[in-house]
């Protein structure tokens, strides 16, 4: 057991920092409901960062340790599945950005408008789609994700990988709504608390009422939680746990929402101000899969299949 | 980084356990639903602790000069997340090898510890905590109890309340105040056939014996029973506190029970139901979360960091945790209550405490609000 990366990890982490402060990254100067990035997507996947699961000697956890630093920026870039999703197929069978569905290809996906290829999860059979921007449908949404559906998968060349393909891809899927979600988490809590800190009401800062320290020190308890459980998810690589970490994170994302917004009162509801970069990830989150309902009796039935 | 068990702590875990299921009778749940302030618990728990003693499993924490094996952190946690699974046969006695004992090794002089620590790593003693007041429970630095300073000692008199295992106990660990402020309190070790002690149990929803009021009327406490300095209490308290607040793994009894009462809901057909299905997923992620919680904190503490705020912030997710349990189980399984079960009684008054003892979840959250988040006070 041990809680401080290893030599490795710190290594990645310190070239991820690296990489991070080269490409300058401040939250949009104008107002915008989604800071996709296509610049730092492209570094992060030249540099290799997002392949570094597929790499012997190296793991899902170090690839989670990305994921979860990168979703604390304020611009966003297709992380989470290229490098948790990802490395389950062959390599030369995808090309990135990628998205992911469950159910019908048509439905609106993350990333669709990036995308060069689509995965999507069936009962009995994942399938990977290939796509090119002018086959995707923008989708105008207020979650801080670029979305888009595809108009039809006519023409589209399509890989099929099988049932054995699906357990994985929920396991790791539900890995990297955790883990993005650990990372969103503690950006958004940041912001606030630097707003709270400063923001002043009644001749006080708002952080020394009572009523906001409790809500923001249980906001912290909940991120926190979110992120050691999701890193041991990652670590282990269990189908259960892995349900288990997504379970919490989607569970708890109403209320932490709601909390931080409050404390930013209107200011917290304009596009000028920050938070919703982080908050309206995390809400695009809770829907994922089925939404925590989905992921907590998929981590019952894991964990107690054989209970007597 | 990594979240594993190497094959020693396996061998250890895996030790604890047979020796649990060896040396646990087979009524243990209806010794435990008695409350470990009971007088059931308390006797059992002097036999039990003896047997753990004499496995090396009591203190094997502690150093090699006070009885026990340099133990590693680890360890220690993996033996206290078995024995608290299993519904904490060590009574009382969990507080003597998790803080007093510790506390003493800190801070008694070598005559203290030659007085008292034998006993502790026998399993032979039981200690209470005299702390709480009518008018300082949370707000302990307010207590009232006066230690007038007299020829050879001091005088003691005032009243304690929600006082754990008094009615049992051989010595109480009793803060009093000398003077103002945190520095006018003192800490003294006073044994309860003291002249002038009276106890009186209070009747509660925890469990019989568990909480009592402590009345202290003119009790003469001899010099050489005060722990550390005049003055040095606070530090004293606020040690013993961080030992208290993570030394209970209530996650690991509340996961035990939840596990049971899943198999009973399967035995009974009723585990199919979606809404059972998905509230048992999201109280286990409560449990696993408030688990990675404390491991952090075992973690900091294995590396010999300081304690730090996180602590607050691992006690308070153990306390949803372990309400979340019971409170799927209230709602699932009340026959349980009703006297079906036993030990889901007797969690259900561990986890009611939780939150309470040992200072209040909102204490926790005002102390990381201030030290982990930074944020300014009034």
């Amino acid at each position: 057991m041990n809680f401080e990366p290893d030599d490795n990890q710190a290594a990645i982490l310190d070239g991820l920092e690296q990489l991070i402060t080269t490409q300058k990254i401040e939250p949009p100067k104008h107002a915008t409901l989604v800071a996709f990035s296509e610049t730092l997507d492209a570094e992060l996947a030249v540099s290799g960062f997002l392949d570094i699961a597929r790499e012997e000697g190296f793991s899902p956890l170090d690839a989670a340790l990305i994921v979860e630093r990168i979703a604390r920026l304020p611009l966003c870039a297709e992380v989470a599945t290229s490098a948790l999703v990802g490395p389950l197929f062959p390599i030369d069978a995808l090309q990135r950005p990628l998205a992911v569905l469950c159910g019908s290809p048509l439905g609106p996906a993350r990333f669709l408008p990036h995308a060069r290829s689509l995965i999507v999860v069936e009962d009995e059979n994942v399938s990977l789609i290939s796509v090119t921007p002018d086959r995707v449908v923008p989708v105008e949404s207020l979650f801080a994700y670029p979305y888009g559906r595809l108009e039809s998968v006519e023409g589209l060349a399509v890989q099929r990988f099988g049932r054995d393909m699906v357990t994985p891809v929920l396991r790791r899927w539900r890995l990297s709504i955790a883990v993005e979600a650990a990372g969103l988490m503690q950006a958004a809590l940041d912001t606030v608390l630097e707003h709270v800190r400063t923001r002043k009401q009644f001749g006080r800062a708002l952080g020394s009422f009572q009523a906001v320290q409790h809500r923001l020190a249980t906001a912290a308890s909940t991120a926190n939680a979110t992120k050691w459980l999701a890193l041991r998810a990652a670590w282990s690589d269990d189908e259960a746990i892995c349900a288990m970490a997504a379970t919490y994170a989607q569970d708890a994302i109403p209320l932490f929402t709601y909390d931080l917004h409050q404390f930013c009162g209107a200011m917290g509801l304009t596009l000028e101000f920050p938070l919703h970069l982080w908050t309206y990830r995390l809400k695009a989150l809770l829907g994922e899969l089925g939404g925590s309902g989905g992921q907590a009796r998929a981590a019952a039935e894991l964990t107690w299949a054989d209970a007597a | 980084m990594e979240f594993g068990w190497n094959e020693d702590e396996v061998r250890y875990r895996d030790r604890v356990r047979k020796l649990l299921d060896e040396r646990l009778p087979s009524n243990w749940s209806e010794i435990a639903v008695h409350g470990p302030g009971s007088k059931q618990q308390t006797d059992f728990s002097k036999s039990f602790c003896k047997t753990l003693a004499g496995e090396g499993m009591l203190i094997p924490h502690w150093p090699r000069a006070f009885g026990g094996e340099d133990g590693k952190s680890w360890d220690h946690f993996i033996l206290g997340e078995e024995i608290w699974a299993a519904g904490e046969p060590r009574g009382p006695q969990y507080m003597n090898v998790n803080w007093i004992g510790p506390v003493m090794m800190r801070y008694a002089t070598p005559e203290q510890q030659q007085r008292y620590l034998p006993d502790i790593v026998a399993g032979n003693v039981i200690w209470c905590q005299g702390f709480s007041e009518p008018s300082a429970g949370s707000d302990l630095a307010s207590l009232q109890t006066r230690a007038e300073k007299v020829d050879g000692g001091y005088v003691v008199n005032g009243a304690k309340v929600w006082t754990s295992y008094a009615g049992l106990a051989d010595h109480c660990f009793l803060l009093a105040r000398t003077g103002t402020g945190k520095s006018g309190i003192v800490i003294l070790l006073v044994p309860m056939t003291s002249k002038g002690i009276q106890v009186k149990e209070i009747d509660a929803l925890i469990g019989e014996g568990d909480i009592h009021e402590l009345f202290f009327d003119d009790v003469f406490v001899p010099e050489e029973n005060r722990l550390g300095a005049e003055g040095q209490a606070w530090e004293i308290i606020s040690y013993a506190l961080q030992n208290e607040r993570i030394g209970i793994p209530r996650y690991a009894f509340a996961r035990r029970i939840l596990d049971r009462a899943i198999a009973k809901l399967k035995a009974d057909g009723r585990f199919d139901d979606p809404v059972i299905k998905d509230r048992a997923g999201r109280v286990l992620a409560k449990c696993e979360a408030a688990r990675m919680m404390v491991y952090r904190v075992v973690d900091e503490r294995a590396k010999g960091a300081p304690p730090s705020a996180f602590g607050n912030l691992a006690r308070f997710s153990v306390v949803q945790a372990d309400h979340a349990v019971s409170d799927f189980m209230l709602e699932y399984m009340p026959e349980g209550m009703l006297g079906d079960d036993p030990m889901q009684q007797a969690h259900h008054q561990r986890a009611i405490a939780a939150g309470i003892a040992s200072g209040a979840a909102e204490i926790q959250l005002n102390l990381a609000a201030r030290r982990f988040l930074d944020l300014p006070s009034e």
